[in-house]
C-alpha cells in the first residue's frame, strides 16, 4: 500500500516539474515552487530525488526510456535479416524522437546542457540507450549478417542516417508539422538501405573492397589512408580531455 | 568556479565581420553612417561584454552602460540579447562554412580524400566553442525567435546544396553509384557528426581535439563511400 501511495507521488512530482521546467527553464524554476505546487516538504523531494539536476533527468528522460524500452524490442535477436529489425527499430525512433514533446524535451536539453551542468548526465542516459543498439550491431557482426567493425560507432552511423533527413527543420522550427508514418517509413527506409550497404558482409560485395584494390583505375579512387592507433583515435579521448 | 563555463568568442571571428561591415562606410556625415557607427558602436560593446563574462552571464544593460543612450536606443537595434549575439557571432561563420564548401573540387581525381578534406574542415569549423554556442542558441531559442531559421538557411540549406552537386557530379561521372544527390548529402553530412555532436552539444566536450575530430570524419567518409561505391 504504502509503495504505491510513494509512487503516486513520484508522478505527481515529475508532472509538475516537468510542466515547470518546460514552462520557465531549469534555472527560474525552484524545488520551493514544485513543492508549492504538489504539497508536503522539500524532504519528500529530496527522499525521491537527491538534486535538481536529478530531477530535471528524470523529467526529460522518463518519456523516452518508456518509449525507447519498446523499440529495442525489435532489437531483441540478430536475425537473418538484419534489414527488418532495423526498419521497424528505426521507424519507432524517429517518430519518437520527432514527435513535438520530444523536440521539445531535446530543445530544453541542449538549452539547459550549457547552464546547469546537466549535459553529462543526459549523455549517460544517451549512452545507455544508444549501447543496446551496439549491443545488437555486435550480435550481427558475430553472426556474419553485418561486416565486423566497431559496433559502437555503427551505432552512432545508424541513428545519424535515421535522423539525416528529418530532424534538424523540425527541431530548428522551420518545419512545424511532424511527419506522419508514411514519411516516417520512407525516410527510414533509405536511412536502413544506405546503413546495410554500408556495413554488408565483405563476401557480399565481393566486386568492391578487396577485389576492387586489384583493379589500378579503382585503386586511386579507393584507397584508404593508413589507420592511426585505434586506442589513440577514439572519441572517447575527447570525453576524458574535455571539462 | 566561474558558473557556467560560457562560450568563448574567438576574437579574430569577431574581427573578420566587423572589418567587413566596415568596407561600406564612405560619407561620414550622412544620417546611415551614422545609423551603421552606432550599430557597429553597439555591435563592439556586446562583442566586449560576451568576451569579458560569456553569453549567459552578458547583459543588456551592461551593454547599455558602455555604449550610452537610452535601453530604448539599443533594443530598436536589437530586440534581445539573443540576437545581438547571433549578429556579432553568426556572419564570419557563415562565410566560413560557405569558403569550406566551396572548396569541394567534383572533378578531383582521388574522390575519397576530397570528401574527407572537407569532412575534417566542416567539423573543425562546427565545433569550435562559437559555432557550438551559435548552434546551441539556435536550438533553443528557435521557439521563441527566427534564430533557428536562420542558421538552417543560412548555413545548413546552403552546404547541403553544395554537397549535393558535387555527389550529383561524382555519381554523373561514375565515381559514384547513382541515388538522389539530395538524399545522399544529407546522409554524409549526418554521418560526418555522428559520433560527436551530442557531446558537443550537450557540453560533454569543450573542445574536440583535431584528432579526435579527423578520426571521426575519416569513419563517417569510409561508411558513406562504402555505401555510395559503384558496385
Amino acid at each position: 500500500m504504502y509503495v504505491k501511495k510513494s509512487d503516486f507521488k513520484r508522478r505527481s512530482i515529475l508532472d509538475t516539474a516537468y510542466r515547470l521546467f518546460r514552462a520557465q527553464g531549469f534555472d527560474k524554476t525552484s524545488i520551493a515552487e514544485i513543492v508549492g505546487e504538489v504539497g508536503g516538504s522539500k524532504a519528500t523531494i529530496y527522499s525521491h530525488f537527491p538534486s535538481k539536476e536529478e530531477l530535471f533527468l528524470e523529467c526529460m528522460m522518463a518519456a523516452a526510456e518508456n518509449y525507447m524500452a519498446g523499440t529495442l524490442k525489435h532489437l531483441g535477436a540478430p536475425c537473418a535479416d538484419p534489414g527488418v529489425a532495423l526498419q521497424d527499430f528505426g521507424a519507432g525512433f524517429l517518430s519518437f524522437i520527432c514527435s513535438p514533446e520530444q523536440l521539445e524535451v531535446r530543445r530544453l536539453r541542449v538549452a539547459e546542457a550549457a547552464r546547469s551542468g546537466t549535459g553529462r548526465l543526459f549523455f549517460e542516459k544517451i549512452s545507455t540507450l544508444r549501447a543496446h543498439v551496439a549491443a545488437f550491431l555486435s550480435a550481427c557482426m558475430a553472426a556474419g549478417t553485418l561486416r565486423a567493425d566497431d559496433a559502437d560507432v555503427a551505432a552512432d552511423h545508424l541513428g545519424a542516417l535515421l535522423e539525416a533527413e528529418i530532424l534538424e527543420p523540425l527541431l530548428l522550427h522551420v518545419r512545424e508539422v511532424s511527419p506522419e508514418a508514411e514519411e516516417i517509413a520512407l525516410a527510414v527506409k533509405r536511412a536502413v538501405a544506405a546503413f546495410l550497404r554500408a556495413y554488408a558482409p565483405v563476401a557480399n560485395r565481393g566486386d568492391r573492397c578487396e577485389d576492387a584494390r586489384d583493379d589500378g583505375a579503382s585503386e586511386s579512387l579507393w584507397r584508404i589512408p593508413p589507420e592511426g592507433e585505434k586506442e589513440s583515435d577514439s572519441a572517447s579521448d575527447a570525453v576524458s580531455a574535455g571539462t | 568556479m566561474r558558473y557556467p563555463p560560457g562560450p568563448e568568442i574567438q576574437w579574430w571571428l569577431f574581427a573578420g565581420s566587423f572589418q567587413l561591415n566596415c568596407t561600406h562606410q564612405s560619407n561620414p556625415y550622412s544620417m546611415k553612417t551614422k545609423t551603421e557607427a552606432k550599430r557597429l558602436a553597439i555591435l563592439k560593446a556586446a562583442a566586449d561584454v560576451f568576451r569579458e563574462v560569456g553569453f549567459e552571464r552578458a547583459s543588456m544593460s551592461e551593454i547599455r552602460a558602455r555604449i550610452g543612450g537610452s535601453k530604448a536606443t539599443l533594443y530598436n537595434y536589437f530586440p534581445s540579447k539573443e540576437k545581438l549575439f547571433f549578429e556579432v557571432m553568426y556572419h564570419a561563420k557563415e562565410l566560413e562554412l560557405a569558403g569550406i564548401t566551396h572548396t569541394l573540387n567534383p572533378d578531383a581525381d582521388d574522390l575519397k580524400g576530397e570528401v574527407l578534406h572537407f569532412g575534417q574542415r566542416l567539423l573543425a569549423a562546427l565545433y569550435s566553442p562559437d559555432a557550438i554556442a551559435i548552434r546551441r542558441l539556435a536550438i533553443a531559442e528557435s521557439r521563441h525567435s527566427n534564430i533557428g531559421k536562420i542558421v538552417f538557411e543560412g548555413a545548413t540549406v546552403p552546404i547541403e546544396k553544395q554537397v549535393a552537386e558535387f555527389l550529383r557530379k561524382g555519381m554523373k561521372r561514375g565515381a559514384l553509384r547513382a541515388a538522389d544527390p539530395k538524399t545522399a548529402a544529407m546522409q554524409l553530412l549526418s554521418l560526418l557528426e555522428a559520433e560527436l555532436l551530442q557531446r558537443v552539444l550537450l557540453g560533454i566536450v569543450s573542445s574536440v581535439k583535431p584528432e579526435v575530430l579527423n578520426s571521426a570524419a575519416r569513419r563517417a567518409v569510409e561508411t558513406f563511400l562504402s555505401g555510395y561505391g559503384r558496385r
